[in-house]
Parts: structure tokens; C-alpha cells; sequence
């Protein structure tokens, strides 16, 4: 079997074991066993010195007591490894035979693989078996059918032989298993035996061990308490021994030391004798040295003496001298003193003017100052009245000017109806009235003239409206005193306001109006709102207004809001169908932006706190606004012109041109025109008086006709009437002629006319002869 | 037996009377069968020593002393005597004990009998020396270390464990053992019974029948065979902290029969549902008693998340790789520092999954597994769980087939765990090679006191060399132990020591 064997293998081996531990110390293993223990006792001395410099003892002073010590610590150390050597090998020795059955067990249940193979066997055979009974049954219904008694004999032998194997089979099996089951048998049995040796060598060892236990501590115990005893006995035999030993050296010590001492004694004895003989001889000759020695210090003591005398003349002598030094400076601290007081009150003095003179200051200081405010008043007076005669200054330069203007254009009116009259009557040609930008200028030049050309175009057409709304827009100055104090929030956040509130608002104006301006309604509001960055500011500042004066203007501003918002929607319309205006508002608005900046510094209000403006309030607010910007205001206008800087650049320039209305060519014209009037002038009168003449010459004709008809009559005188009217030809000429020439003259008279009148013609033209014809008619 | 051991603790009462002379009531008291006739006895004696006394002669007192061999110096005793004598010779009747001083408290108790009804004494009596004596009386061998020092507790432990032992099913009235209930309900703590009597069957039957006659009987009868249902019991007692229980029979002799170690399903359910009710349970037991795998995970299922339990022992069983997983599960759903499964059918799919469940255990202290074939696969997996695990103290993996392979990775543990104390690798095959890499896993390790390798295959020379370093550790430890505050500085001055002595 196999468990006993390893058991008994085990035996050896584990006495082995002890043996190399505990019991007898082999060869191999005496010395590691050794060195072991010498290393241990270091360790545990190091671990003592350690404890003991932790304790903060002296080393030096327990080191015996230690190494006295070390013996039984010895025999407690080795006895305690013993034991647990003895324990540790008796616990392994009883567990030995666990552990022992243990590995029976596995090596049994290894062998268990047997039972499942024995039952596989079995299974086999039940089938194998099971096989042969269904062939046998299986023959007996063959057997049935079987007739002849002989077959049927040889086939039940056969069966029979068959059942016999069969069962044959069986018990064999069953023997075999039998005989199993008695090894098995056999075998529980050994193994119950086996076990119970087991236990009882169990129960041996765990007695053998408690027995050896016992026996061994109590053998330690004797042991240690044997060194203990032991070492005692050594402690006290060698604290003994120490001790006589010291006695010993002690009294040996003693001896020696007195006869050390005796010898000493004596020594010291000679040594005294000899030296009192010695000291008698050095005495007498130190007193002879020092008799001779006073002598010498008496000698000095006189020359000191008189050295002392000399120097205490010396010290007297340097004490009245340094007394009246002490005089002197006495005096003279009493001199500064007297100095320092006087500097003192002249300090003081100082001082006090110092104070006066600061006080001085600051009351001329203040007086100053008032003075200052009085001229700061004074000169805000002379402002405000340079302020007033320039206004005056400009009123009366605009009245000299327009006074002077309308001679001007009096005098170019009576030029232009000269020339127009020149044009049309004298020369019969169509006269065009000439149109220059000066002529329809009224009052003084201003900045216009920087406009865009479309811009004066546009001026020109819409000159009137333009006034008006330069006036309207000029009104605004009133409410929007700081635009631009205002802060950038407050502006944008009004702004948003007016951008959502302006929907409404043009939708509330679309509804207080006709329906024509509904849609655009919208649009005109922001432009309104936006287009110029002062309307804007101004808005702003008039929301901001208008918030201070909420309470009171809501009053007022209910009444009118119907007719505002007409009137807003008039301003709209015009805004509306003439873009041009918003560009002029905008412009103004820059214009009166400078103009603001600079009244700023005059009127300084604090800008109001951003409140929050209702939006319900908006549409008041830009009611009332527009509605202020409709209202008229003529006492701010010319104020607001004469502040505009003026430039005199195009006075001249104007004046030159309304000089120059009339060209110089037509100048020429007209000199031309004079000349040849002079001299047609020249001709009337030549001709008028001609016509004297003639109707003087006719009368004098008719009379002498008369003259003649009477003397015809009276017949004697015809004759002579002839001959009187051919002499009377030559003016004083006889009467002869006269007559003779009465009908050729008028016939040279009229070709002279006929020749006159060419001439005119060619010089007047159509009306000149008509004009000529007329005097016939 | 009895008598024995009465007159045996009666001896040295009679010495005791006769060493000290003084005393007379050790002798009025120590017994109360001869009670009576010695009191008869002793009583007349001082009515005669009385005389002397009254004649104060000395002469002649000590002339009476020679002849009187019955003489004795003692006086009438004291009225307070006779009271103590009177109140202990009535106990049964009448207990009167608590409204006594306590001196006369003591000297009751010290006379009482034990054989004094339980009902009486249970609640009433809580000396010890009473108890010993009741104890001693009943038993000639106690251990009262086992029973936490407590006599008291001993003997109701013992006197419960002796019921249940003898109960037989159907045939013992439960009443015998619910009666007592009330009585030790306060004083049981461990209840250990190692053999459970199966109900008793016809007489006749089991003459007649054969062996497989009786097994399809058992089979038949088989709710027949359930034992007693500790249910009721355990509900009853209070403070119960262990159980320790073995389904068996034991010194059966030629009376065996296969039935009679039968733990059977409603055994097993009754056992379950009892274990869960008792919330104080900190130590069940349960050997010897063929539980196998069903039965295993039943217990199992019912500790699962018991609140105090810390030990669990179900060696030698039947518990294969399902009971053994059941066992994991366990592990880290209960606070369970020991766990026993020796001696049972555990492989190594069931050793691989305690290893699982160990990987991130804290609780667990010591495992046994002893007598299982986990083989290497099992081993290997142990090992590797112990790599993480830092709780574990104590393994026990002796006899399982262990190879080379687990030896190299537990040298790997070795040299890395600093928990581990005890490992028992006995009656594997190690072999020489691995016996090796378990020596280098050694030489790095300080904390391992214990290490088993007997019988394995290892060469006796790397053994011994493990017995060293071994040895060198348990110095360490002891020294550690013995000067906690100067822990470190010993590590580091015998740290290099110790490696000399390698």
C-alpha cells in the first residue's frame, strides 16, 4: 500500500529535519547554526544599545551590568528558540500525519477512477448480455415452429448451452465483482485499521509532544533559572572577588602611601632646615640692599620734591590764566546770549510781519478775486453789449445796405428802361431784359454762394418757400440748447425708441389725415427721425425737456395735438414731394450746430439724467416737437443772422457787378447812337428853320400873289407884278425875278428836300421818313 | 459513573473537614444525599462538648478530646447558619437568594446541589463556582475555554447540545427541548451538535430488507427521514453567535445504513430559512453532512447579505464548481472573513471564480481549500487574484494537484503581497523546479510566516532554505511584536541581518 509508505517516508524525513534543528547539530549544519546565534546575540545587543541610548542612560556605565546580563539573556534567547524550534517540529510532526492521509486520500480518490471504469464494464456487459437474451428468446419462437422432436432437441441443447454461457457470464461477473467487493472489503477494513493506527500514533505523538513540551519547558525553565542562578553566583563570586581585590590593592596602597609619606616628612624636614640658613643669609643681604635702596629713593624723593615745587608755580600760574579766560568767555557768553536775544525779537518781528504780510495777501487776494468776478461780470456785460451793437452794428448795415441797394437797382432800373427805350424806339430792335444772380439779391451777401450749382438753381425756383423754411428750421434753436451734451446711450436709446415708436407715430398720423399719405407715412418718420444727426440731438434734448416739463406742457400739448399733427403732415407733404428740404434741414442743422456750440458756454445747463421715456410718451413728445418747430419765432431770426460770420469778399464784387449792369459795348452803342443823334438833331433844326423860311417865303409868295391879283386886276400892274416876281427871286431882288421864278424855286426846294430826305433815310430809316412825311401832312 | 464522580468531589470535602477543624459547615454542606444522617450525627456533638465548655476545665476537656473520637471544638452554629441551612435544604421549593446578603449569597450557593431543577436555578443563579460544579458533575471533561470562560454558558450549551443529540424525530417530544428554551434562551451562544438522529422506522424493517430493499424505502420515506427543525430553537435564543452543525449519526457500529446520513432537501430548506432569520450568527458550521451542490447554494442563497455573519465552514461535503460559485458570490455580498471549503469536489472552474470574487475582496482572512482538485488552471487564477487582493492572511491549498505552473506564479504573490502570513501548499507536485522559483519568491518576501510544502515534490534543500527565511521572518515579526515603537528602526537594523542569515 501506498499511505504507509509515505507515512514511513516521512518519518525519516521529518526526524531528519529535527534532528538537523534541535536535537543534535550535525556538522554541516553546527556552524550556520552558530554564526546564527552569534549574529542574533549582536543584533540583540545592538538592539539593547539602541533601547538604552533611546532611554538616554550612559553606555558606559550599564556596560558591565549588560555583559553580566548577557548570559541569561543568552540562555532565555536560546531557550526560547528551543522551544519554538521544538514546538514548530512537534506541530509538524502531529500535522505530518494529516498532511500523510491527505495525500492517501488523493492517491485514493485517484484510484476512484477505477469505479467509473468498473461501471462502464458493466454497462458493457448488461449490454453484451442483453444482446445475447434477445438471441435466445428470439430462438425459442423458432423453436415453437419446429416439428421433428430431433431438431427440436438439438436446438434446445443449444439454447440450453446458450442460457448456460450466459449465465455463465453472469457469475463470473458477479464473482468478479464479488471478489472486488472482498478486496475492497479487505481493503476498508486495512484502511479502518490504518486509521485508526493512524489516530492512535496521532494521539502518541500529540501525547509524546505534550509530554516533550512539558518536560522541555520545564527543562528551560530550569535552565534559565539555572543561569539565572548561575549567573548570580558568577555576579557574586566575581563582585567578590572584585571587591577583595580592591580591598587588597587599597591596603597596599595605604602602606605604600605611608611610607611615601614618612619619607616625605623627613625630606621636608632637611629641606626647611636648610632653608632657614638660606633665608638668613639672603635677609641680611637683602636689608643691606635695601638701606642702600632707601638712600637712593630719599635722593629722588628731594629731586621730586623739587620738581614739584617748580611744577605747582607752573600749575598757579596756568590757573590764573585759565581763571581769567573763564572770565572772558563768561563775558562773552553773556555777549551772545545778549546777541541771541536780540536775533530773537527780530525773529519775532519777523514773524509777525510774515503773518501781517500773508494776511495782507490774502485780502488783496480776495479783493483781487472780487475784483475779478466784477471784471468778469463787467466783461460778460461788454459782450453781452458787443453782442447788442453788433446786432445793432448788422441791422444797420443791412438797412444802409438795402437802402443803398434799392438806389442801386433805382438806378439800373432807370438804366434798363433807358436802354430798353434806346433799344426799342430808337434802334427798333428787341430788347431783352439781361438777368444776372445779383440783380434779384435782397440784403446782405451770405454763405449761399457755396451751394451746388442744382442747389442755386433749385434756391432760385423755390426762393420763397426757401425763406420760410429757413426761418422754420431756424425756430428749432429754441428747444435744443445742448444736442450734443447729451450722452451717446440716452441718444441711441431715445433713438430706438423713436424707431419703434415711430411706426406708430406715422401710423397715428396716417390716421388723423386723409389716406393720400398713409403709406409713406412710415419712411418720412425715420427720415425725419434720422436724416440729420443735430435733428436728431435735438430731439433728444427736447425728449429730455419735454420729460421736466412733463406735467405741465401735457396740458397744453392735448388741445393742439390735432392740429400738430396736421400741421406735421403739411411738413411732411412738402418734406414729401421736395427731397431737397431734408437736405436743407440738415444743413441748417450743421449751421445752427456752430451756432449752438458757441452760445454752449453761456448757457451750460447740466444734461438730464437719462429717464426712461415711456413709449407712449413718444408720440406726444414728437408732436409737441413738431408742432414747436412749426412755431413761428421773429425775435430769434435776426439774431440768428447776425451772428453768421460775414465775409466782405463778395460785397465788392457785388457792388462792382451792379456797376457793371450795362456792357461796355453797349455803352459804345449808345455814345455811337448820341453822336448821330447830335448830329440828326443838327439837321432838324438846319431843316426847321429851312421850314421857317419857306412857310415865311410862301407867305410873302401869297402876299405879293395878292399884290399881283390886284395889280392884274388893275391890269398896268401885271406886268410889272412879272417883272417884280422874277427880281423878287434872289430874296432882295426885284420883283422881276420873283415872278420869273416863282414856280422854279419851290421845284429846287423840293429837290434839296428830296435830297435832305435821302440822307435821313439812310441814317433813321422807315420812322425818320415817316416822320418827314408827316410835317407835309 | 455518577456516584463516581460524586464521591469524588465529595473526598476532598471530607479532607478538607478534617484539615480544617474550624469549619464545620464545609462538612454540614457538602453533600446533601448523606446530609441527614451526618447532620444527626454531627448535632449531638456539641450538645455534648457543651459540657466541657461549661466546666472549663482544661484538664478535663482534654482528657473528654482523647476519648471522644466525635468530639469536636465547634459551637452551636449560628442562627444565620441554620438559615442558610434551611433555605438550601427548601431551594427547590421555596428560592430565596436575591433579598440575601451577600455573604450568605455565597455561602448558599456553595451548598446548593446541582442537581437542583433547571427551572429553578436557570434565571436565578448566576455564580459560577455553582455552575462548575454543576458541570463537573455531569461531565468529566470540560473545556471551558471553549465556551467563552463561562460555566454557565458550558453547561446550558452542553445540556442543549445533549437534547438535540438524543432527539429523535416523531419519537421525542419537542416540548422537551422548547421548555428549556425559556430557561437558556440568555446563555447559549454556540450550538454544536454533531449528530442528528433520523427518525425511527419500524424494527422490523431494517432486519428484514437488503441493502437495495432499503434504499428505495429511504426513498420512499424519505420526508420521513427529515430531522429535527431548528427553526423554532434558533428563533428562540437570543444571543446564538455560532452554529455547528453535523447531519449524521454517529457511533452506529453495525447498525449502519447509508439513510442514516441523509441531509435532505427539507433539512436543507428548514436549515436555510433558519440561518436567515438569525441575525446574530457569526459563525455557522456545517461538516460531515453530504451537502452537495443544490444544497450548498440553498444555504448560500439564504446568507447572502447577512449582516454579522463572518465565518462559513462547509468542509467535508459534496460542494462541486456550482456550490463553490455560490461561495464567491458570497464573498462579496457578506462580510465574511473565513471561508472553509476542505475536502470537497471543488476544479478549477470553481476555484477560478472564488479567485475572481477574492481579486478586490476585503473582508476575507483565510480560505481553505484543502483536499479539492483545483488543479493548476484553479491555481493559477488563485494566484493571480492575490496579486491585487490585501486582505487575505491565511491559504490553504494542500492536496490539490498543484503544479509547476501555480509555483511560478505564487512566487510572483510571494514576492509582491505583504498580507499574506500562512500558505499551505502540502501534498501537491511542486517539484523540484518550482520548489525553486518559490524560494526566489521568498527571499523577497517579509510578512510570510508560514509556509507548508511538505510532501510536494520540492527539494529538501530550497525547503530548508524556505525554512530559514521563514524563520527569519517570524524573528522579525516577533520582534516587531514585541516593540511596536521601535518598528522601524528593528526592520532596518535586522533587515540586512536577516539577509546574512539567508
Amino acid at each position: 500500500m501506498n499511505p504507509p509508505g509515505s507515512l514511513e517516508g516521512l518519518e525519516p524525513n521529518v526526524d531528519e529535519h529535527l534532528s538537523t534543528q534541535v536535537l543534535e547539530p550535525s556538522v554541516n549544519s553546527d556552524n550556520p547554526q552558530e554564526r546564527i546565534q552569534a549574529r542574533r546575540l549582536r543584533i540583540a545587543a545592538r538592539l539593547e544599545a539602541r533601547r538604552r541610548e533611546a532611554l538616554g542612560e550612559h553606555l558606559d556605565g550599564k556596560k558591565e551590568s549588560e555583559e553580566d546580563q548577557s548570559k541569561s539573556y543568552k540562555q532565555k534567547e536560546e531557550s526560547r528558540l528551543k522551544l519554538a524550534k521544538l514546538l514548530l517540529c512537534g506541530t509538524e510532526l502531529v500535522t505530518n500525519i494529516q498532511v500523510a492521509i491527505d495525500i492517501r486520500e488523493i492517491h485514493r480518490r485517484v484510484e476512484e477512477d477505477l469505479k467509473r471504469q468498473r461501471i462502464e464494464k458493466l454497462e458493457d456487459e448488461v449490454k453484451t448480455s442483453q444482446d445475447k437474451f434477445v438471441k435466445i428468446t428470439s430462438k425459442w419462437e423458432e423453436g415453437k415452429q419446429k416439428r421433428i422432436p430431433q431438431e427440436l432437441w438439438e436446438m434446445l441443447n443449444t439454447q440450453q448451452l446458450h442460457c448456460a454461457g450466459l449465465l455463465e457470464d453472469k457469475n463470473k461477473l458477479i464473482s468478479e465483482l464479488q471478489q472486488e467487493l472482498k478486496t475492497k472489503d479487505d481493503q476498508y477494513v486495512k484502511d479502518l485499521k490504518k486509521q485508526s493506527d493512524d489516530i492512535c500514533l496521532l494521539l502518541e505523538r500529540m501525547e509524546e509532544q505534550v509530554k516533550n513540551v512539558m518536560k522541555t519547558f520545564r527543562e528551560e525553565l530550569y535552565h534559565i533559572e539555572k543561569a539565572f542562578e548561575m549567573e548570580r553566583q558568577e555576579l557574586l563570586a566575581s563582585n567578590r572577588k572584585k571587591w577583595e581585590r580592591a580591598l587588597q590593592a587599597h591596603n597596599a596602597k595605604e602602606l605604600e602611601y605611608l611610607i611615601n609619606r614618612m619619607k616625605k616628612v623627613e625630606d621636608y624636614e632637611k629641606q626647611l632646615n636648610k632653608q632657614r640658613i638660606w633665608d638668613c643669609e639672603e635677609y641680611n643681604t637683602i636689608k643691606i640692599k635695601l638701606e642702600q635702596d632707601v638712600q637712593i629713593l630719599e635722593q629722588h624723593l628731594q629731586q621730586r620734591k623739587a620738581v614739584y615745587q617748580l611744577n605747582q608755580e607752573k600749575l598757579e600760574y596756568n590757573l590764573q590764566v585759565l581763571k581769567k579766560r573763564d572770565e572772558e568767555s563768561t563775558v562773552i557768553k553773556s555777549q551772545q546770549k545778549r546777541k541771541i536775544n536780540r536775533l530773537q525779537d527780530t525773529l519775532n518781528n519777523l514773524r509777525s510781519k510774515y503773518a501781517k504780510q500773508i494776511k495782507q495777501l490774502q485780502e488783496e487776494n480776495q479783493s483781487l478775486t472780487l475784483e475779478y468776478k466784477r471784471l468778469m461780470t463787467q466783461f460778460k456785460e461788454l459782450q453781452k453789449a458787443v453782442r447788442h451793437f453788433a446786432l445793432i452794428d448788422d441791422e444797420k448795415f443791412r438797412e444802409i445796405w438795402l437802402m443803398n441797394e434799392e438806389e442801386a437797382k433805382d438806378l439800373i432800373a432807370r438804366a434798363f428802361d433807358v436802354d430798353r427805350i434806346i433799344h426799342t424806339h430808337h434802334l427798333g430792335l428787341p430788347w431783352t431784359a439781361p438777368d444776372f444772380w445779383f440783380l434779384k439779391n435782397v440784403g446782405p451777401i451770405s454763405q449761399q454762394p457755396q451751394k451746388s450749382t442744382t442747389q442755386i438753381v433749385e434756391e432760385m425756383l423755390l426762393r420763397t418757400e426757401e425763406e420760410e423754411a429757413e426761418e422754420a428750421a431756424s425756430e428749432s434753436e429754441s428747444y435744443l440748447d445742448l444736442p450734443k451734451q447729451i450722452s451717446e446711450k440716452t441718444a441711441k436709446r431715445i433713438l430706438m425708441l423713436l424707431c419703434d415708436e415711430s411706426v406708430r407715430r406715422g401710423r397715428a398720423a396716417a390716421e388723423g389725415l386723409t389716406g393720400v399719405f398713409c403709406c409713406r407715412g412710415l419712411c418720412r418718420a425715420s427720415a425725419l427721425g434720422i436724416e440729420s444727426e443735430d435733428d436728431l440731438y435735438k430731439l433728444v434734448s427736447f425728449f429730455l425737456q419735454y420729460r421736466a416739463h412733463h406735467l405741465s406742457s401735457s396740458l397744453q400739448s392735448k388741445p393742439c395735438s390735432q392740429a400738430s399733427v396736421e400741421e406735421a403732415s403739411v411738413e411732411e407733404t412738402s418734406m414729401e414731394s421736395e427731397l431737397e428740404l431734408a437736405e436743407r434741414t440738415e444743413m441748417e442743422g450743421e449751421k445752427e450746430a456752430s451756432l449752438v456750440e458757441g452760445e454752449k458756454g453761456e448757457e451750460e445747463e447740466t444734461p438730464p439724467s437719462p429717464w426712461v421715456i415711456h413709449p407712449n410718451d413718444v408720440l406726444k413728445i414728437l408732436k409737441a416737437f413738431v408742432k414747436g418747430l412749426r412755431k413761428p419765432r421773429d425775435s430769434q431770426a435776426p439774431l440768428r443772422v447776425q451772428k453768421s460770420v460775414r465775409s466782405n469778399s463778395k460785397d465788392s464784387e457785388y457792388w462792382r457787378a451792379l456797376t457793371t449792369v450795362i456792357p461796355p459795348s453797349r455803352l459804345n452803342l449808345w455814345d455811337a447812337l448820341y453822336t448821330a443823334l447830335e448830329k440828326y438833331h443838327l439837321v432838324l433844326t438846319q431843316r426847321a428853320k429851312l421850314l421857317l423860311e419857306n412857310s415865311s417865303l410862301e407867305q410873302q409868295n401869297t402876299e405879293l400873289q395878292a399884290l399881283l391879283q390886284q395889280y392884274l386886276t388893275s391890269k398896268v400892274g401885271i406886268r410889272a407884278f412879272q417883272g417884280g416876281v422874277a427880281g423878287g427871286g434872289g430874296g432882295d431882288r426885284g420883283q422881276e425875278l420873283a415872278v420869273g421864278n416863282k414856280e422854279s424855286p419851290p421845284h429846287q426846294r423840293r429837290c434839296d428836300v428830296k435830297n435832305q430826305q435821302w440822307h435821313l433815310e439812310t441814317i433813321t430809316g422807315q420812322r425818320s421818313r415817316s416822320c418827314l412825311k408827316s410835317p407835309p401832312g | 459513573m455518577q456516584d463516581n464522580v460524586t464521591s469524588a468531589l465529595l473526598d476532598p470535602s471530607h479532607s478538607s473537614v478534617s484539615t480544617q477543624d474550624k469549619s464545620s459547615t464545609g462538612g454540614h454542606t457538602s453533600s446533601t444525599g448523606p446530609q441527614p444522617s451526618k447532620l444527626s450525627s454531627i448535632t449531638p456533638v456539641p450538645a455534648k462538648s457543651r459540657n466541657p465548655n461549661s466546666g472549663a476545665n482544661f484538664h478535663r476537656m482534654r482528657r473528654i478530646i482523647a476519648e471522644d473520637p466525635e468530639w469536636s471544638l465547634t459551637i452551636v452554629p449560628l442562627l444565620t447558619e441554620l438559615c442558610i441551612q434551611h433555605i438550601i435544604k427548601n431551594f427547590q421549593r421555596n428560592p430565596i437568594l436575591k433579598q440575601l446578603l451577600p455573604e450568605h449569597q455565597q455561602k448558599v450557593l456553595n451548598h446548593l446541589s446541582p442537581d437542583l431543577p433547571l427551572a429553578v436555578t436557570a434565571n436565578l443563579i448566576d455564580d459560577e463556582n455553582y455552575w462548575l460544579r454543576c458541570c463537573m458533575q455531569r461531565w468529566p471533561v470540560c473545556h471551558v475555554a471553549e465556551h467563552g470562560g463561562s460555566w454557565k454558558r458550558m453547561f446550558f450549551e452542553r445540556h442543549l447540545e445533549n437534547l438535540l443529540k438524543h432527539f429523535i424525530p416523531g419519537t421525542t417530544d419537542p416540548a422537551v427541548i422548547l421548555d428549556l428554551l425559556p430557561l437558556c434562551r440568555n446563555y447559549v451562544r454556540r450550538v454544536h451538535v454533531d449528530q442528528f438522529l433520523p427518525p425511527v422506522r419500524l424494527l422490523a424493517q431494517p432486519q428484514t430488507g437488503d441493502q437495495s430493499d432499503s434504499g428505495s424505502e429511504g426513498e420512499m420515506e424519505e420526508p420521513a427521514l427529515d430531522h429535527y427543525q431548528l427553526g423554532d430553537l434558533v428563533a428562540g435564543l437570543s444571543h446564538l453567535e455560532e452554529l455547528d452543525l453535523v447531519y449524521g449519526v454517529k457511533d452506529c457500529g453495525m447498525n449502519f445504513e447509508w439513510n442514516l446520513f441523509l441531509f435532505t432537501y427539507h433539512d436543507c430548506h428548514s436549515l436555510a430559512a433558519t440561518i436567515k432569520a438569525c441575525h446574530t450568527l457569526k459563525i455557522f458550521k456545517l461538516t460531515q453532512s453530504k451537502v452537495n451542490d443544490e444544497k450548498a447554494r440553498i444555504i448560500i442563497r439564504s446568507l447572502l447579505d447577512h449582516p454579522v455573519l463572518e465565518e462559513l465552514d462547509l468542509s467535508h461535503n459534496l460542494i462541486g464548481d456550482r456550490g463553490a460559485r455560490g461561495a464567491a458570490k458570497l464573498l462579496n455580498h457578506s462580510r465574511l472573513r473565513v471561508l472553509n471549503l476542505a475536502n470537497n469536489q471543488v476544479h478549477g472552474p470553481g476555484a477560478q471564480s472564488l479567485a475572481h470574487a477574492l481579486a478586490h475582496n476585503t473582508n476575507l482572512v483565510s480560505l481553505n481549500l484543502r483536499l479539492n482538485c483545483i488543479k493548476d488552471e484553479g491555481g493559477q487564477a488563485l494566484a493571480h487574484a492575490l496579486q491585487t487582493n490585501k486582505c487575505l492572511t491565511t491559504l490553504h491549498l494542500g492536496g490539490n494537484e498543484l503544479s509547476e505552473p501555480t509555483a511560478t506564479l505564487l512566487s510572483q504573490v510571494l514576492a509582491i503581497n505583504t498580507t499574506l502570513t500562512s500558505i499551505n501548499l502540502s501534498c501537491n507536485h511542486i517539484g523540484l523546479d518550482g520548489g525553486k522559483q518559490l524560494l526566489e519568491g521568498m527571499s523577497d518576501n517579509k510578512t510570510l510566516l508560514e509556509f507548508d510544502l511538505r510532501l510536494s515534490d520540492v527539494a529538501q534543500e530550497s525547503e530548508y532554505l524556505i525554512g530559514q527565511a521563514l524563520y527569519a521572518n517570524r524573528e522579525a515579526a516577533r520582534q516587531r511584536a514585541l516593540n511596536p515603537s521601535h518598528f522601524m528602526s528593528t526592520i532596518t537594523a535586522s533587515g540586512p541581518e536577516n539577509s546574512g542569515i539567508k
